[in-house]
């Protein structure tokens, strides 16, 4: 992977953040019903915050007509591809990145992702 | 590729679906699609409402959602938006689209899906 | 001024079936427009121009604020993302401003981005990098105009996160292992541009130059840029 530059984070960062850049998270295993912007195919993946994005209102209150407020803080995931999807056919050095809010994430476990 | 554990909160969670080739021929937009993307915009524009509602009112869909084409989506969407925020009736809407059909002398669509979901 | 500048409807009656469709290959990039659109107006264009005429006529909005978006989106937009990216390749302190705030370095180049926030991505000899919305079709629209049907289809939306490689083959893009291929999946409140790399033979090109070889694909990650021969 490319130098640090590309972990550093490069967006004002909100004021209070749970997580920094290079730490080890986890995505929630969770089934809210309702909108949300958090990718079934990621729930329960374990990746590190490539930046902080800033803080923005809720897009789970947004959708519904409320003003998302407080703002969440907003990350950026990497993911390694072979530890999201079981049997990734390409080279092990593959990556995906999205955006996760704060309350999707947690300190990943030590022992890693459950299989799946 | 699913995991039956984690139930998908709507049908536009396709995120690892199998699915077949991409057609990678850029196929436009009509003339309606360019207006409705504008319509859109302009709406967004006057805080009528924003992003995250027209997205919400997309993946209330349903089922219905994998077999309807981008702009038929966008446009239900917005349908759905505007009636709930009271921008104009049902019965408004039907009538201007009859309006539209009559001036443009286009047939009456009785089998359309359209017809039947404003029928409910 | 929509009624009678653009409007098809006042063309003969065609027959119902027959869809106009255009046949243009992959490096046709800016979308092309179907302006002779056959038949009569199915249901959901009724429906969508229903709903403007209602809004119009409720003094909501005007005829003429949807030309003028329109517009933008036809004949600004689409050139915007190349030659943002055209900046950066010819101006290194540029492209560094542009990866560490991309909505401001637009902003220098008079590109307001509106509400959307830019995150650029710099293709490098060991990463490249590739776009999509899984969840819908979030795209820079104001740098690249509307997406194209390939970037909103299912196929792509579902596979392009879990065998990149395989869709950019289908695009023509072939990678080796060793470059490692970094897929985003735009599903929250940014946009992202792939920022690719400047190809050998382009020495002493000005700006204008490079952005003909920035097509909109390259600006997703679907494709490189070439020099034609």
């Amino acid at each position: 992977m490319s130098s640090e530059a590309s972990l550093r984070s490069t967006y004002t960062a909100a004021p209070v953040h749970r997580f920094n850049v290079g730490d080890k998270v986890a995505v929630k295993h969770a089934n809210p019903p309702g909108h949300r912007r958090t990718p079934y195919y990621i729930r329960g993946r374990q990746g590190v915050i490539e930046r902080i994005c800033g803080a923005y209102p809720n897009p789970e209150e947004l959708a519904y007509g409320f003003d998302g407020k407080p703002e969440k803080v907003l990350y950026r995931v990497r993911f390694l591809q072979t530890q999201v999807w079981p049997g990734y056919a390409g080279p092990a050095n593959d990556i995906i990145e999205m955006e996760i809010f704060e309350h999707w994430l947690e300190p990943a476990s030590q022992r890693g992702a459950p299989a799946r | 590729m699913t995991d039956q554990a984690i139930r998908k909160t709507g049908p536009q969670d396709i995120g690892g679906e199998p699915a077949g080739p991409v057609d990678t021929t850029d196929h436009g937009m009509k003339h309606w699609e360019r207006q409705a993307n504008a319509f859109r915009s302009v709406v967004q524009m006057h805080k009528i409402t924003c992003t995250d509602e027209l997205r919400r009112a997309a993946e209330e869909l349903g089922e219905r959602y994998k077999d309807m084409q981008y702009f038929e989506i966008t446009t239900s969407a917005m349908r759905t938006v505007l009636l709930e925020k009271g921008l104009f009736t049902e019965q408004e809407l039907t009538a201007k689209m009859a309006d539209i059909r009559a001036r443009f002398n286009v047939p009456d669509e009785m089998e359309s899906p359209i017809k039947k979901a404003l029928k409910k | 001024m929509n009624k009678t500048t653009h409007d098809y409807y006042a063309r003969s009656h065609h027959d119902h079936d027959h869809a106009h469709d255009h046949d243009h290959g992959i490096d046709d990039e800016h979308a092309p427009v179907n302006e002779h659109d056959n038949g009569p107006p199915g249901d959901y264009e009724i429906m969508s121009r229903a709903m403007q005429e209602l809004l119009e006529q409720k003094g909501v909005i005007t005829a003429a604020q949807v030309a003028r978006r329109m517009e933008l989106f036809d004949e600004e937009f689409p050139f915007r993302g190349a030659q943002v990216v055209a900046r950066a390749w010819v101006d290194p302190a540029f492209k560094q401003r542009l990866l560490a705030d991309g909505r401001a370095a637009c902003a220098e180049m008079g590109t307001m981005l509106e509400a959307e926030r830019l995150i650029a991505v710099e293709n490098t000899p060991d990463v490249h990098n590739v776009i999509v919305c899984t969840l819908c079709s979030c795209y820079p629209r104001a740098l690249l105009g509307m997406p194209p049907t390939w970037y909103k289809s299912r196929n792509y939306r579902s596979r392009v996160v879990f065998e990149p490689r395989a869709v950019l083959k289908e695009f023509g893009t072939e990678l080796p292992d060793s470059v490692t291929v970094r897929v985003h999946d735009s599903n929250a409140d940014m946009r992202y541009l792939v920022v690719p790399m400047r190809p050998k033979g382009t020495q002493g090109w000005s700006e204008e130059q490079l952005a003909q070889i920035l097509s909109r694909d390259t600006l997703v990650g679907v494709t490189v840029p070439r020099v034609s021969a």
